[in-house]
Parts: C-alpha cells; structure tokens; sequence
C-alpha cells in the first residue's frame, strides 16, 4: 500500500490504515527522534505523541506535498518541544537540589536524561543541526527538503547543515590524530 | 588556496546567514579543497541510528494503540460463576437503593446547589510577581501525569 493509499484509508477511519501508516513511517520517526534527543524513552514518547497528533491533524495535511516530510515536521517540533521540557525541568532541578523533600517526590525523575547519544559527537550539535545532519545523511534532503521541516528558508538548512558537517568533520579529525599518536 | 582561506575566513568572521549561505553556493560546495574539509554523507551516515536498526514496527503499533485507548487486545472472558456474582450483588444493590428512596421519601432534603467548576482543561498562569517583581516561572508536568509543578524565583 502507497503513502496515498494509506493516508486516504486514514481519513476514512479505518483502524487498519492508522496501523500501516505506523508500520510504515514508525521505524523513521522513532530513528528521526532518537537521533536528535539522544535517549530512548525521550524519542518513545515523542513517536506516539507525533503519531496521536497526526491522527487528529491528518485533514490538514496538503496531498500535494510529500507526507514524510509533513510527518518529519512534526516529529521535528516535538522533538524541540521536548528538549526545551527537559530544559526547563533541569534548571528547576538544580534550583530544588537543596530541597530534598521537593526531589523526593522525583526520583529518577531525570532518569535517561544523560543516556549517551548514538555517537558521543553528536552532543557537540545543536539539535537543529542534528536533525539536519540526520535528515542528510539518513533520507537523503536537500537543504529545501530540511527548509520544510524545520520551517526555515533554505539558505538557513544550508548554513545549519554546512556547520554541522563541518564540527563533525573535525570532531573526527581531532579523534584520528588522538588516535594515531597514542 | 588563497582563495579558499579568504572564504573560510570571511565565513568565520561575518555570522549573517544570508552571507555564509551566498558563500557556501559561491564556493564552499564547488571547490574540492572545502569539500574535503566537511563529513562526508557516507561518515555521517555511520554516526546515526537508522529506522531498521529501531524494532519492529508490531511493537510501535502496540505503543500508540494504547496510548490512544483504542486496545486491540481481545477483551478477557469473566467465569460464568462470576457473572452470577456480579448479577446478584448488583440486584441487591438496586433492592436496598430502592428502598433507601422508599424510606426517605418525606425527609426534608438541605438544597444544595451543585455548582461546581469544572476542572479547567488548560493550565495557565499570566502573571508572577515574587517580591513585588516580575518573575522567572518554570512549569513542569511529568509525563502520564495531572500533577503540574510551579517553579517561580525573583529574576536575577
């Protein structure tokens, strides 16, 4: 079944479309997630809650434009939700580290939280080069695919995109040089 | 090559995107030279998870199934004794509530008026002002939960 085929199914209602449609796109956006925030139960959460609101968006969607892409804007603004969530919960949790009854109602509540990334270099990434990076590199988009999804112009993925190949490039540099003189 | 050092340098020193973008079409992803100095699609490719590295989709499907509350689980088949249970004990509630009524037919009941609030759907908070000044507010609510955490501190 085609992308058109499942999100016409979708519209209509049935059940078993809603479960293609997460068969099918699923494995991209929990890897779309994982990739930019760097633990899994950060990215589990983040999967159901772009395909909760897919399903109650999908009338909204434009047929003439690709549905991955629609998917990934999604799933990239809940990921930057997420971060920013996780944010302003840790700077709450380091003003309340001296309150131990408020952080006793919270154990482990940042659990997870610094779980290593896929590749430890890509820490050393904003997330909007993260996702660009990723999107590049796993999909293969253009820097006008990356514009859609991160809802920028395309000069700007281009210059997100250039930066983080090139703190990469030397990431790995600096590492092989290390490397050969150890 | 020069001409490459002086682009780099021009890229290091102005941070406007419009520029860096016009350098990057201009130079930085014709000449080799600069090319050379940016991760590749194949090395960049190895440093992230792909989609069929992640499980299996059944198991996603499950995921959001639930969380949408639409459980494809077939429902458990009760014993029928137990059935006879749940019949007698709901009989016998509706006897006993019946005559509840019955009894307390003429009793003169205090009107209460059920007015309540319902409970908002959305949290919100406009305004903090801590020491007579406005302040920083952080508002936290744990994953799966109603309870909502208010943080405010004067503002340094």
């Amino acid at each position: 079944m085609d992308e058109r085929q499942i999100v016409a199914g979708c519209l209509k209602g049935a059940t078993g479309s809603y479960q293609e449609m997460v068969e099918a796109y699923g494995p991209l956006v929990l890897s779309v997630a994982l990739n930019v925030l760097g633990n899994r139960e950060d990215a589990e959460d983040v999967f159901q809650e772009t395909f909760i609101q897919v399903f109650k968006n999908l009338g909204r969607y434009d047929p003439g434009r690709s549905f991955k892409t629609w998917l990934l804007t999604i799933v990239y603004r809940r990921s930057l939700d997420m971060i920013r969530k996780k944010r302003r919960f840790s700077e709450f949790a380091a003003r309340a580290k001296f309150e131990p009854a408020v952080m006793a109602n919270n154990p482990g509540a940042d659990a997870g939280a610094h779980e290593p990334l896929p590749s430890r270099f890509l820490t050393k990434l904003t997330p909007k080069e993260r996702t660009a990076l990723c999107l590049w590199a796993n999909e293969g988009y253009t820097a006008r695919d990356l514009s859609e999804v991160m809802g920028c112009s395309a000069g700007t993925a281009r210059v997100i995109l250039f930066n983080a190949r090139r703190k990469i490039k030397l990431l790995l540099e600096n590492e092989h040089g290390v490397l050969q003189n150890c | 090559m020069v001409s490459c050092k002086i682009v780099n340098a021009l890229y290091a020193a102005v941070p406007s995107r419009l520029f860096r973008d016009f350098l990057i079409r201009a130079h930085l992803e014709k000449c080799a030279g600069c090319q050379a100095r940016l991760v590749s699609r194949h090395e960049a490719e190895a440093l992230f998870i792909k989609p069929e590295q992640v499980g299996a989709a059944g198991d996603l499907w499950q995921k959001i199934d639930l969380r949408a509350g639409r459980e494809t689980v077939a429902p458990r088949k009760r014993p029928a004794g137990l059935r006879w249970e749940w019949a007698a004990g709901a009989a016998t509630f509706l006897v006993l509530a019946a005559a509840s009524l019955w009894l307390l037919r003429d009793v003169q009941t205090v009107a209460v008026r059920a007015d309540y609030a319902r409970p908002a759907d959305r949290f919100e908070i406009n305004y903090i002002n801590v020491g007579g000044a406005p302040a920083q507010a952080y508002i936290y609510q744990p994953a799966g939960s109603d309870m909502i955490i208010v943080w405010a501190g004067k503002n340094p």
